[in-house]
């Protein structure tokens, strides 16, 4: 059995592909360039993918993951090439390796946020937001709906440029499986903040993910 | 040309499965230069994952994009949400692949699939900026066009629709591209694109004849009112399918349609004559394909699509004539790749033990039969040529062989339907458990069994033997569904129904005249729409279309029409004669059933088209 993780980008449109119907473009597309995926035993085989950290749907991203079982002897190059001509065009496969880091060790995300605001929003009022102990929200879960502290959840926040029609900054939020969450409700509840209905114009690109290493956070590949 | 494209992602920000108006699916077409081609926008009055399913768009959509002086793309109703967020933000129905509004491309062509879709062709248009009615279309606007089933009556929509294109597309289509893109080049008006187009066979401009009608409301004549038109219109078959255009190729889908697998078309047409169903007659005569052509079909489309289900498609899978060496090939090319096969359509009357092992060699899927009617007497009626014996024999074979669960599919409403009919349903299902039980424990699967009845109202529709026929009232169907509900008296038959109201307006539609088109518009300023589906069907709304038009949908649907009316379709030449549809109705009162297309030819008129079974 050989595993191989492939790193790919999901950009343009493909940012509506939902996490399930993203499963079932992969399958396909394997299917297409006929390469010798491994199934799942039992009643109901499956392909095994495993996908390290799902986008949150209206995201892009440079930096995704997924792990898939080959055959023995599968080639890596062979792999990509296939896959990016069975793939459609907003899903592109970058490299190719041997998985040497596992998703179960994934902490965290950054994520380039572009905001297109109505008003001008100075610098501080954005710090203010960031600097605050307490930001209540809900999020939602499979049992239904939690109280949470959205402060807890917020890493680091880096301002990258501000003028009169874009605000663009940086922030790194929990991912994985420990504590997770999508970054829309982090920008949601920052236009709240703002009194903004600037959320219509957002985007939001995920551009790392990192995972423990022992003591050390590093970049997961 | 304005782009919407920023305001259009903004909307897609907003609103349930943006998938569905993303484009960009592997194999969808993307062509750059718009403007230097043909532009035909693809319309279909349904969801995206309803029209994504139909297999006549796939064929088309491909096939007019092979041509490199023409661009298709497609358009399908946006959902309530959408549709919302786009009225709000001033934007126009946009097409799926450039996401270019569909007033600007030249011909905007519907498939009318079902009756109950018309309100969303009128409300698409309305969407796209298009005048609702042709006459009041201009110079510049496009030209609008439809076909499929519902096109054969398309009268309804008359006042709407430029031009229908009558039959199978694979050749008309071209030959309207090819008439449109030399009326460019001659700078004729819209009048001229018209007039050269309804010379050819399967286009009928609506505009060019002139109905007359009598003071009790029926139609007095319907007559060209122009030299050069044809006083009936022919539809268009393909002669040979082996010949023609075929699919090899399958747009797939992001997300889950309604059919999300390869539709593999074997035969058109059916040899049977159900007196009931408008397919059976209108795509007369039968054509198969090659065994040779279908593998060959079928190893193209698992090569381009990486589907994991293949579905035969066909009035009646187990009429074709070389079912077994088919299926034997398809499981070669099928297994390994764990690809499902599955065979919709079959009929009880020649449904082996030997094809249900095959089918079941990758994955075993539910049984349904549609013995149609409750008792011989009727099935006799309408000419389903079931015998019970068959039914029995045949639900036998399944659970010996490991089903135990069946599902059966009714009519009520049926002419010349009396009681013992309906309660005859029942008995019937229960016929279908006592067999089950019958056969030993070791044999059979599982404990219990389960069957489920479902019934769906009988709709009258035109170019059937039944077209004359008035539909049961909706309190005389709802108290047949609720007899027939009386009438089970185990829990192992489950039954669901149809709701009658819609059928009720789907036989006003399905045999309606010119004067319902205004009702259509009254209909769709109401805001109905998604008539198809439960939570929007608004009966309410409309009968108040009806009642602001001034128009009674009852003179439709609940008249007994005598043979000699004329009707609103008679100039549309389906192949079958309407003489041979006179000789089936009365032939349906004696209950005398008609052999098939395969046992005895009864010379129904399909046989001037030159090719199919009637030459076999």
């Amino acid at each position: 059995m050989s595993k191989i993780r492939l790193k790919f980008s999901k950009t343009g449109m493909g940012k509506y592909i939902s996490h399930l119907d993203l499963l079932r473009t992969f399958t396909r597309a394997i299917h297409r360039a006929g390469l010798p995926v491994r199934y799942s035993q039992g009643f109901n085989p499956h392909q095994l993918i495993t996908f390290s950290l799902p986008l949150a749907l209206g995201v892009t991203s440079e930096t995704e993951f997924v792990d898939i079982d080959f055959e023995d002897g599968t080639d890596k190059c062979e792999v990509v090439e296939k896959l990016n001509s069975n793939l459609p065009p907003d899903i592109r496969i970058l490299k190719a390796s041997v998985p040497e880091c596992k998703a179960n060790d994934i902490v965290s995300a950054r994520y380039t946020v572009t905001l297109g605001l109505l008003k001008a929003v100075s610098k501080d009022k954005l710090q203010e937001f960031f600097d605050k102990a307490d930001i209540p929200a809900v999020k939602k879960t499979k049992r239904g709906e939690k109280e949470i502290n959205l402060r807890e959840y917020i890493k680091s926040y880096e301002l990258k440029s501000l003028n009169e029609k874009e605000t663009e900054f940086e922030v790194i939020l929990s991912a994985g499986g420990e504590s997770n969450i999508k970054p829309d409700i982090v920008v949601a509840k920052l236009c709240e903040f703002l009194g903004d209905s600037a959320d219509e114009s957002v985007e939001i690109h995920r551009t790392e993910i990192f995972y423990t290493k022992g003591e050390t956070v590093e970049t997961f590949c | 040309m304005k782009s919407f494209e920023s305001k259009f992602e903004v909307c897609l920000k907003k609103v349930q499965k943006p998938a569905r108006y993303i484009g960009n699916e592997f194999n969808s077409v993307h062509k750059e230069n718009f403007s230097d081609l043909v532009s035909f926008a693809f319309c279909f009055p349904d969801v995206y994952e309803v029209g994504m399913s139909h297999l006549g768009m796939k064929i088309l959509y491909h096939m007019m994009n092979e041509r490199t002086d023409t661009v298709c793309e497609r358009v399908f109703a946006p959902w309530v949400d959408m549709e919302e967020e786009l009225r709000k933000n001033d934007i126009p129905l946009l097409s799926l692949e450039s996401h270019i509004p569909v007033s600007e491309f030249d011909i905007v062509g519907f498939t009318l699939q079902y009756e109950m879709s018309y309100s969303n062709v009128i409300n698409m248009l309305d969407l796209a900026g298009i005048p609702l009615k042709s006459a009041d279309r201009g110079e510049d606007d496009a030209f609008v066009c439809a076909g499929g089933p519902c096109a054969y009556n398309g009268e309804p929509l008359a006042d709407v629709v430029d031009f229908f294109i009558l039959g199978e597309g694979e050749e008309v289509n071209n030959e309207i591209l090819d008439a449109y893109k030399e009326w460019k080049n001659e700078n004729g008006s819209r009048l001229n694109f018209l007039v050269k187009i309804s010379a050819i066979e399967g286009v009928y401009v609506p505009a060019f004849y002139d109905v007359e009608y009598n003071s009790d409301c029926t139609v007095k004549s319907i007559k060209p009112n122009r030299d050069g038109v044809p006083e009936m219109v022919k539809k268009r078959i393909i002669k040979h399918l082996d010949d023609a255009y075929v699919l090899d190729k399958m747009i797939v889908p992001f997300m889950d349609i309604v059919h999300d697998r390869m539709t593999l078309e074997i035969f058109r047409g059916c040899i049977r004559g159900c007196r009931f169903c408008q397919a059976g007659y209108l795509y007369r005569p039968v054509r198969e394909h090659s065994t040779e052509k279908l593998l060959d079909i079928a190893q193209k489309l698992i090569d381009s699509t990486g589907y994991e289900e293949m579905s035969l498609s066909s009035l009646s899978t187990s009429d074709f004539t070389c079912l077994h060496q088919l299926i034997d090939g398809l499981l070669e090319k099928t297994i390994d790749k764990r690809i499902n096969l599955s065979l919709p359509s079959l009929r009880v009357d020649n449904f082996s033990m030997e094809l249900m092992e095959k089918v079941q060699t990758v994955k075993k899927s539910g049984l349904t039969f549609a013995p149609e009617a409750g008792t011989q007497r009727l099935r006799d009626v309408i000419n389903k040529n079931v015998l019970e014996e068959d039914l029995l024999r045949t639900s036998r074979i399944a659970f010996e062989g490991g089903y135990n669960r069946i599902k059966l599919y009714f009519m009520i409403g049926l002419p010349t339907e009396m009681e013992e009919d309906v309660k005859g349903i029942a008995e019937l299902a229960q016929k279908v458990i006592d067999v089950f039980y019958s056969i030993p424990k070791e044999v059979r699967k599982g404990r219990s069994v389960t069957v489920t009845v479902s019934t769906s109202s009988f709709v009258p529709k035109p170019f059937t033997p039944f077209q004359w026929e008035p539909q049961n009232r909706i309190e005389t169907l709802i108290e047949k569904q609720k007899l027939l509900k009386d009438s089970i008296k185990t829990k192992s038959i489950s039954y669901n129904w149809h709701q009658s109201h819609v059928s009720f307006l789907e036989a006003v539609f399905a045999k309606g005249d010119r004067r319902l088109a205004d009702v259509l518009i009254a209909a769709q300023k109401k805001g109905c729409k998604f008539d198809g589906w439960d939570e929007h069907f608004d009966y309410e709304k409309w009968l108040e279309a009806f009642r602001d038009c001034g128009v009674d949908p009852e003179f439709y649907a609940y008249r007994k029409i005598d043979h000699n009316e004329v009707l609103p379709w008679d100039h549309i030449d389906i192949g079958v004669k309407k003489e041979y549809l006179m000789k089936e109705h009365d032939r349906a009162y004696e209950g005398v059933t008609t052999p098939s297309c395969r046992e005895k030819c009864m010379g129904c008129g399909a046989a001037s088209f030159g090719g199919g079974v009637c030459f076999e």
